[in-house]
Formats: C-alpha cells, structure tokens, sequence
C-alpha cells in the first residue's frame, strides 16, 4: 500500500484523529465524558439541518434558504404556543408545518418554474428573510418565556438521561439512513442526483420526487427550529441564517469519506461532529473571539480542500 | 406564429416588468425622476458594480451553470478584507495609503491564488472553495479589525465619497472608466474572446487550443483583483471599515449578476448585464424609499421580482430550444 493510496483511502480520517489528539492534548477538559456530550448536544441542530441539505445535495441541487425553514418552524411554533395557547405537540405540527411551507415554496419554484435550485432558494431566503423582518417589526425577538414544559423540554429535557435534542436528532438520523440509503426512495433520489435525464427515461416520477424532497427537507430543517426556540424560549428571526454554512460544509465532508464521492447520512453525520469537535476545542483553548472565528474559517477551507483532494486520488 | 410570438413577449418580458415599475415610480414620487436620484442611483451601486465585475469574469470563464460552473462568492470578503487593512494602516498604524493598498493588493492575490487553486488545482466545485473561503477571510478580517469599526479620514478616500470630476460623483466616473476596460479586455480582445470561450464550452475551447485552466485562473485573480478595487468605494461610502458589511453586498452581487443574465438576449451572464443589474437593483432601493415603502418589505419585493424575472426567462429558454 503506497502512502499515496493510504492518503486517498484515510486522509480525512487521519485529520480527524490528529485534531482529536491535539485537543485531548491541549486541553484536560477535552476527553472528559461530560465534554464529549457536550459535543453532541452542540452537533444536534446543525445534523438535523445538514440532514436536510444532504437529501437535497443527494438530488443534485442546493438549499439556501435552510435558515428560513429552520425560522419558520421556530416561528410558527412559539406563535401558536403563546398567541393561541395551542398544546406543546399541535405547536410542534404547526411549526413543522411552516417550514414545509417555505420547502412548498422552492418546489414550486424549482419543479414548476423551473428555476435552478441555487437562483429559486436564494430567493426564497430574500422573500423570507423580508417576511420575518416586517412580521416581527424589524427583527425584534418573540418571546414567550412561560411555555410549556414539555415543549421546553425538547432542548433541555432528557430521556432516559440521554438529552433530548440529542434523541431527536438521532432519531432523524435513523429516518433519513433508512430513507436515503436503504429503501427504493433513497435510490431514486440518488438516481436524480447523478444522471436527471437517465432517471426520467428509467421512469423515475422526477418532479414529483423533487417536489416532495424540497419540502421534506425543509419540513426537517423546522425540527431544528423547534429545538433552538425551546432552548432560549424565543423566536429570534434570522437566526437559522448562521447553520447554512455548517450545514453545506458537512454534506462536502461527507461526501468526501464516501467511497464513491456521494453525499450521504453516515457522513455528513462525521462531517457535523468534527465541526463541532473544532468549534469545542476551539472554545477549550481560550482563544479569542475573533482569532477563533479566522482559525474555524482556515481549518473549514483546509478540511473541504483535503476531503476533495482525497476524492479525486481515487 | 402564435408560438413565435408569445416566445417573443417573453424575452422582453424581465425589461417590460421593470419598465413598468419604473414608471410607476416615477409618477408616484415626484423626486424620482430626476438627475440627482440617478446620482444618488448610481453612487450607491458603486461597489456592487465593481464587485459584479469581478463575478461576471469568473462566470464568463468558468460557466453558468450555478453549481458547477464557475462562480466567486468570496470576492465581497475580499473587498472586506482590504477594507479592513487599508483602514488599519491609514488609521491605527499611520502608514501611507500607497503602501496599504500595496498590503491589501498582495492580500487579495493571495486569496484569488487559493480560489484558482482549489477549484483547478483540486477541482473543487467553485461554490463551495469560494463560500467557504468568504467565511475564512470575514475570519481574519474580525482578526484585523477586532470587529470594530475604523474610521478613515485620508483625503483620496474622503474625495471619492464627496469629490465631483466634470461636475459628475468621482465615485461614478471612475467606476465608469473600470466598466470600459473591463468590457474592452473582456469583449473586445482575443484573450477577451479565448475567455468567453472556455466558459461557453470547456470542451471545444480545449480542442482549439486553448489553456482553459489557464483563463479560470485569471478569472480568479480578476475577481480578488475587483474586491480590491471596490475596497476603495466601501472605505469612502463608510468613512471606514464596518464589520458585518459583506452579507448585503454578496447577495446583491449574485442577485445583480443574475439578474443581468436575464436581461441578456441569450440568458448568458455578460458584464453589461452584471452592471446594468446592480444599477437596477440600486434603483429599487431607492425608488421604494422615495415613495414611503416598509423599508423592511422591500428585501421582499426584491426577492420576488428577481423570482418572476429568473422565471421568465427560464420559461423562454425553454421555448426556445
């Protein structure tokens, strides 16, 4: 086995352990179990939202307006909870509900309008971006500090001493492994993504899957929302904007540990840890703010240039 | 003949809509129509313009496809970043503002070098090298700046954001002499051509003999080149570095950019259409403000004009082909 070969096969692996190491090393606190969970728990809302982009990513297009859904769902969950006294489960629906209504937006505008998915989602966050700012007044916070415990619970709660945002997002997880990797709907999807055309004469319904992937996505991505408004009791607008990153930057991760390049559930699981992992060991070390920010950046770019680098040795 | 003509409507139809809107404007707000907007029209899409520029090259060279082909979305950070130098040399370390332009040139051609490397090097997929370049380099710039602001008061700086040539904005002008040599270099020369060509088809641009990684370089280094060129602008329209700047002026540079394909007979992004996008999307601006629109609806009516224009014209490239 030449290094080369070794490169090809682990390279991101082995960055993945080094950094792994250097924290540990760096820093007591690293290893300890708590931190680790911490880790986790971090990871929990960006997986469920890298979830989402993965199944659009899988499909051969992008969504930019993930950050709108993820609003949305928070949106719409903490109105129904505080201005119509809904239960903590009817708020969860509604939430979901809203953010498939932002996946109903960019369906139609992709599948019916047939504009590309990079143009139609970049309008789409234009559009709800401008939503969120008049129907907050300009971007004021809504806040509802006496919700419901267990809609509270969704952030802070735990089961079976497992966090729940940390059950949720697994459990998200397992749906879409299942959905995407193990089941006919995932092969088509997968199918779409590498070759539209050939999937249309093998007689894949392809604006239909499209149509339903865009709003699945979106629909998931307002899971994440449910969960970051439970944990600071508000819906602070535009605050799913700062996921976007993250979220494309695991998918590429991904997809690079994948032994044929695809985006895919497994890795872009990997992909939303070692970010996390990053983001934690950056904050154990103390740095400053700003230094931390440019060091996430810088080792951002180095990760996606190697996981690319590793792709193309194969 | 029915067929031919309703196609016909159709590619005018991302002129007619804005026509229209633009007329409205002018009989709702009495000031709109008038020299002094389209000044203020114009030297508010200054640094969008230039940027635009910067996004227009690297699409002609690299394609249009959005994802695949090229595009360049860390060239707003790169205008943030010699913002930030220029602003910190002139200002906290007393410099001269020759030398920290020198410092923010060498600082933009390394950051054009490693988009031209990641995505030809390493081939990359362009939106993603440049997307997550943008966030290292808003990283560094927070390093510089430790996110605060910086005033400039350098007289070449204070004399672009108020300084008139001919009776006309300095800002405006000189923004106006880089839209010739850009359109001369881009559209008027052989390398102008062989660059058009590598975009317009990797392929057969290879079999004629042309080094089409070669022209994706450049248009790397073009781009890095315009962020650095619109630094100057967003100094003098701030009166200095402001974090948090470059987020408005990448979507407008995408939307003016994309727009301007729309615009375009043949739905190609060109760079008269980057230009003329900014200039539009800069006259939205304004015009909503001048007859009392939510400031906070306009995002959204913006959005949703940019939506039916795109939309349009990929209904009538259908009908077309």
């Amino acid at each position: 086995m030449t290094l080369q070969s070794i490169f090809a096969r682990f390279g991101l692996v082995i960055i993945i352990v080094m950094f792994f190491s250097f924290f540990s090393y760096i820093s007591p606190v690293f290893l300890t179990f708590d931190n680790q969970v911490n880790i986790v728990e971090a990871s929990a809302i960006v997986l469920i939202l890298a979830l989402g982009m993965t199944l659009v990513v899988a499909m051969g297009g992008i969504d930019l307006s993930i950050g709108i859904a993820f609003d949305f769902g928070a949106a719409f969950a903490v109105v129904a909870l505080k201005d119509f006294g809904a239960a903590w489960y009817i708020a969860c629906l509604v939430g979901v509900m809203g953010g498939a209504l932002v996946g109903l937006l960019n369906a139609f505008l992709i599948v019916i309008l047939k504009i590309s998915p990079f143009m139609a989602t970049l309008g789409t966050f234009f559009v709800g971006s401008s939503v969120e700012r008049v129907f907050t007044n300009g971007g004021g916070p809504i806040s509802y500090r006496r919700m419901p415990q267990e809609y509270r619970d969704l952030a802070v709660g735990d089961v079976f001493g497992i966090p729940t945002e940390v059950v949720i997002a697994a459990v998200v997880c397992l749906v879409y492994f299942i959905a995407l990797e193990r089941s006919i709907f995932g092969k088509r999807i997968h199918a779409i993504g590498l070759q539209k055309d050939a999937a249309n004469v093998a007689g894949i319904p392809v604006r239909r899957y499209m149509f339903i992937a865009f709003i699945l996505a979106s629909a998931t991505c307002a899971i994440g929302g449910l969960i970051g408004s439970a944990n600071i009791r508000m819906f602070t607008p535009l605050a799913g904007f700062s996921y976007l990153l993250d979220a494309i930057a695991a998918v590429f991760i991904g997809a690079a540990i994948h032994p044929k390049g695809r985006p895919n559930v497994i890795g872009t699981m990997v992909g939303v840890l070692f970010l996390g992992m990053i983001g934690n060991g950056l904050n154990l070390m103390g740095l400053d703010f700003n230094l931390k920010a440019a060091l996430s950046g810088l080792i951002l770019v180095g990760a996606l240039a190697l996981a690319v680098a590793q792709q193309r040795l194969r | 003949m029915n067929q031919t003509l309703s196609t016909k409507l159709l590619a005018v139809f991302p002129i007619a809509v804005f026509a229209c809107l633009f007329a409205y404007l002018s009989i709702e707000s009495s000031t709109f129509l008038s020299l002094g907007t389209f000044e203020l029209i114009l030297k508010q899409a200054v640094p969008t313009v230039i940027v635009s520029l910067g996004l227009a090259a690297v699409v002609i060279a690299g394609g249009d496809d959005v994802v695949a082909g090229g595009i360049d979305l860390s060239i707003p950070a790169t205008a943030i970043i010699c913002a930030a130098i220029i602003a910190d040399q002139l200002t906290n370390q007393g410099n001269t503002l020759v030398f920290a332009m020198t410092l923010a040139f060498g600082a933009a051609a390394i950051i054009g070098a490693i988009n031209a490397f990641l995505v030809v090097g390493l081939r990359m997929t362009p939106l993603l090298a440049t997307l997550s370049m943008s966030v290292a380099v808003v990283g560094l710039t927070k390093v510089i700046t430790s996110s605060r602001r910086i005033g400039v008061t350098d007289e070449s700086i204070v004399f672009i954001r108020d300084g008139k040539i001919m009776g006309v904005a300095a800002s405006v002008i000189l923004t106006a002499v880089l839209v010739v040599i850009f359109y001369h270099a881009l559209h008027r020369t052989r390398w102008g051509m062989n660059m058009q060509a590598t975009g317009g088809s990797r392929d057969a641009a290879e079999i004629s003999g042309i080094l089409t990684r070669r022209f994706v370089v450049q248009s790397f280094l073009i781009a890095a080149f315009a962020g650095w060129i619109a630094s100057v602008f967003v100094l003098a329209r701030g009166s200095g570095s402001s974090p948090g700047t470059e987020e408005n002026m990448l979507l407008e540079m995408v939307l003016a950019t994309f727009l301007g394909a729309a615009f375009s007979p043949r739905r190609v992004v060109t760079l008269w259409g980057a230009v003329l996008g900014a200039v539009v999307v800069s006259a939205l601006s304004v015009g909503f403000i001048s007859i009392g629109v939510n400031v906070f609806w306009t995002g959204c009516i913006k959005g949703a004009l940019i939506l039916l224009v795109v939309a349009s014209a990929a209904v009538a490239t259908k009908g077309r082909s």
